[in-house]
């Protein structure tokens, strides 16, 4: 093989490679910048993790309760706090949905 | 046409440009992609940062070409490379002509930066519509270590460096410890869990970047946080067992500084992939997460700094170079810029609540942190003392074994205890009627096993005994939880045991994944004890038909004999291996003289025989006399070795149970709750 043969090989790679690079900006579809996340959809990300979070402190709760980690009446406290938790979030969740031009980032 | 001239005229040089070639694509690359992610994150450019996506997976394809144009070469013998001719041989069999990529310091680096580029190219393509405002910052700082390492294998130590001088007709041959199957797979799994505790650095310092310092960081990096953790346990059980079968002293840890290496990383990624939980549970030890990942991912860089720096006397070092330095200065700029900006942003981490008891399951993670902490840098002592004692005063000092091994009960025996307390106790507050209730049987059984093993003679090692009982602990706290929890989804669900096993582990495969993980611990700390605490040795020089005991075992001498291999020749001392008066088997303990190197090369073969009561007779052939006649054999009996093995398979159930993703889980979960949570709200 040679030299020119090696030069052609390197000259096909990096071609391939400065295309693949560069389609972002040569494909049709081109965006406009993304905007930062409004605080609004910021509050949508949090109150989405809280409610997710209540979630699953709910099952593990009750998994430690009926294994009887949990006594009855720690299980009914953490229960009503984490249940009045994720109400609140989804609370939180519904007032955001029900404002015009809300969209949801991450669900 | 000589062959040799014609090898490099249709491979080496082809081979050696475009290989060299593609590095330096890929190290312009990943600057690219550097700068661009950088600016995508100032501008919120979407484009920018799709381009800087692809310039990664760009970099990792050419990465990958690049490992295959070497691996071309070392199968062709290709000797105008400089690798190929200093590590391999003509009649090196052709799966360690493959392996003997990593086994030269520009090879291993090379597959380092294949393993980072692909991690980086698989979290691009995972997160191409998540974590948009993560990612930017996330490619940002893997760039950055991206191009650290793509400018060692281009700059300072390149694997397509032609050789020097007249190209000779055969190559040096390949270290005879790294011709072994073992060592097609220790170094890629260990790779695989240094490179990749460099995701979770990455969205760690995204999140502080961008003051996204919630749950969601912890979330998007969790499985790759478990994939590393499992990858550098299963790299170093894989290495144990290739120093067991390979290097020849009978042990399978020496507390080699390249395996303290390893293994300091690992526990600091232990101690986080306890303490995330409870941030996630309870908003606390956000600090301590973001200085345990850093502390991780510091731990990678300096145990490669360790190994290829060859700045301390390991079977696993490469010689000195200027990589040490060099990964020296990427270490200090890593803890530089992690610490600015944790201090940057410590207002946004306070904790969301506060410990309220001692008895709760946060305060049994934190006591685990602590512990293997401390673990974590006792062993860093160990290894870096001597180099410290080298610089200040010229004394090469050494931390020998018994140092680690005291630390190694010291700490061991309460984090083995806290596995079985941590699953049974309640986040928050544990009640003394709860502790009772959960605690009664695992004590009772761990105390009435500990006497039963003292009655049958084992009190003869007290860290052995109680090593012992705790493992008891253990296994009862692991098995009550699944028989607590199969039996409340039989209460709710109906069915059979079976079913209703699987059911609670796939409902919620973290905490049963982690369970299993924990019974990999109980058997590999049973290993661990019995072979250390309960082992025999002995020694002698043996004529034929002369015989010797160890640990109730007969080794009788009967001859020597002589195999050829493609590149070695095997004496073989034969061993007949008696108990009670039984023939058991035979064994051929041989030294393997290397025909491919230029200078006398020897290496030991040990040969091992697996008893059914899980007991190894480990023979070594220490030297052999032709002249009188006689060889020296060192035996050992080694106790439930085995064990340490099988903990590295359920090591890997465990860890695969507790990745294995499962997208159900969270709209399970919102089914189960939104209905009735929506009247509330």
């Amino acid at each position: 093989m040679s030299t020119a043969i090696e030069a052609a090989v390197v000259a096909v790679i990096v071609a391939t490679v400065v295309v693949a690079v560069a389609w972002p900006f040569l494909s049709p579809e081109r965006g406009a910048p993304e905007p930062a996340l409004s605080p609004r959809e910021r509050s949508r990300l949090e109150l989405m993790e809280r409610r997710d979070a209540a979630y699953a402190g709910l099952r593990d709760l009750e998994q430690d309760h009926r294994t009887g980690k949990v006594g009855d009446e720690d299980y009914q406290s953490e229960r009503r706090r984490l249940r009045a938790e994720a109400a609140g979030a989804l609370r939180g969740l519904d007032t955001l949905d029900s404002e015009p031009g809300t969209s949801s980032p991450e669900e | 046409m000589p062959e040799q001239v014609l090898g490099r005229r249709l491979g080496g040089l082809t081979l050696a440009t475009v290989g060299s070639a593609l590095l330096l694509l890929v190290l312009a690359l990943v600057s690219y992609a550097t700068v661009a992610s950088v600016l995508a994150g100032l501008r919120r450019d979407r484009r920018l940062m799709r381009s800087a996506g692809n310039a990664v997976m760009a970099a990792f394809v050419c990465t990958v070409s690049a490992v295959v144009l070497l691996e071309i070469a070392l199968v062709r013998h290709d000797f105008s490379i400089a690798v190929v001719l200093q590590h391999t041989s003509r009649t090196l069999p052709t799966p360690y002509l493959l392996t003997s990529l990593w086994a030269s310091q520009p090879g291993s680096l090379l597959l380092w930066l294949t393993v980072l580029t692909g991690a980086s190219s698989l979290v691009t393509l995972q997160n191409r519509h998540k974590n948009r405002e993560l990612m930017p910052w996330v490619t940002a700082v893997l760039g950055g270590c991206m191009v650290f390492f793509a400018s060692m294998a281009t700059i300072i130590s390149s694997p397509f460096e032609r050789t020097a001088g007249v190209v000779p007709r055969d190559g040096f041959g390949l270290d005879p410890s790294l011709q072994n199957p073992y060592m097609a797979a220790h170094p890629p799994a260990l790779y695989l869990g240094y490179v990749s505790f460099a995701v979770p650095f990455a969205f760690a310092m995204a999140a502080l970047i961008t003051r996204r310092t919630d749950a969601r960081w912890l979330a998007s990096v969790r499985r790759w946080t478990l994939f590393a953790w499992a990858s550098l346990g299963v790299g170093m059980l894989l290495g144990a067992h290739w120093a067991y079968v390979e290097i020849g002293w009978g042990g399978y840890w020496g507390w080699d500084p390249v395996e303290n290496a390893a293994l300091m990383p690992w526990l600091a990624g232990t101690a986080y992939l306890h303490s995330v939980m409870v941030q996630e549970k309870r908003g606390m030890l956000k600090v301590w997460n973001v200085v345990l990942v850093t502390a991780t991912f510091a731990l990678s860089i300096f145990g490669t700094f360790l190994t290829r720096s060859g700045v301390v006397d390991s079977i696993h070092s490469f010689v000195q170079s200027p990589v040490g330095p060099a990964l020296l200065v990427f270490l200090s700029i890593v803890l530089a810029f992690a610490t600015t900006l944790l201090v940057w942003r410590l207002p946004l981490l306070r904790s969301d609540h506060k410990l309220e008891s001692v008895v709760s399951r946060e305060a049994t993670f934190l006591f685990n942190n602590l512990l293997l902490l401390a673990f974590a840098f006792v062993i860093l002592w160990g290894v870096v003392f001597p180099l410290l004692s080298e610089a200040v005063r010229g004394v090469r000092s050494t931390v020998s074994v018994p140092y680690y091994n005291f630390f190694l009960v010291a700490f061991g025996l309460p984090l083995l205890a806290l596995t079985g307390i941590g699953p049974l106790i309640a986040w928050r507050r544990a009640t003394p009627g709860s502790l009772w209730r959960t605690f009664r049987w695992p004590v009772i059984s761990a105390a009435a096993g500990g006497a039963l093993l003292a009655l049958l003679g084992l009190g003869s090692s007290w860290p052995g005994l109680t090593a012992f009982s705790l493992c008891i602990f253990v296994t009862v706290t692991i098995g009550l939880e699944f028989a607590r929890g199969a039996s409340a989804r039989r209460a709710i669900a109906g069915g059979s045991w079976p079913r209703a096993l699987v059911d609670l582990v796939s409902r919620n495969r973290r905490r049963y994944g982690g369970y299993v993980v924990h019974l990999a611990v109980v058997l590999l700390v049973v290993g661990i004890a019995a072979s250390g605490a309960y082992g025999s040795v002995n020694q002698a020089v043996l004529k034929p038909g002369q015989s010797m005991q160890v640990g109730g075992y007969t080794l009788t001498y009967t001859g020597m004999r002589s195999t050829t291999g493609p590149n070695y020749v095997d004496t073989a001392a034969r061993l007949v291996v008696s108990r009670g008066g039984s023939t058991q088997g035979t064994l051929y303990p041989a030294v393997r003289d290397f025909t491919d190197h230029t200078v006398k090369t020897q290496s030991n073969e040990v040969d091992i025989r697996h008893d059914l009561r899980g007991v190894d007779v480990y023979t070594i052939l220490q030297g052999a006399d032709p002249s009188k006649n006689e060889v020296v054999i060192k035996a050992l009996v080694n106790p439930m070795v085995s064990l340490i093995w099988l903990a590295g398979l359920v090591f890997v159930l465990g860890a695969a149970i507790t990745i294995w993703p499962d997208p159900r889980e969270a709209r399970q979960l919102a089914r189960r709750y939104s209905t009735a949570l929506a009247k509330e709200a």
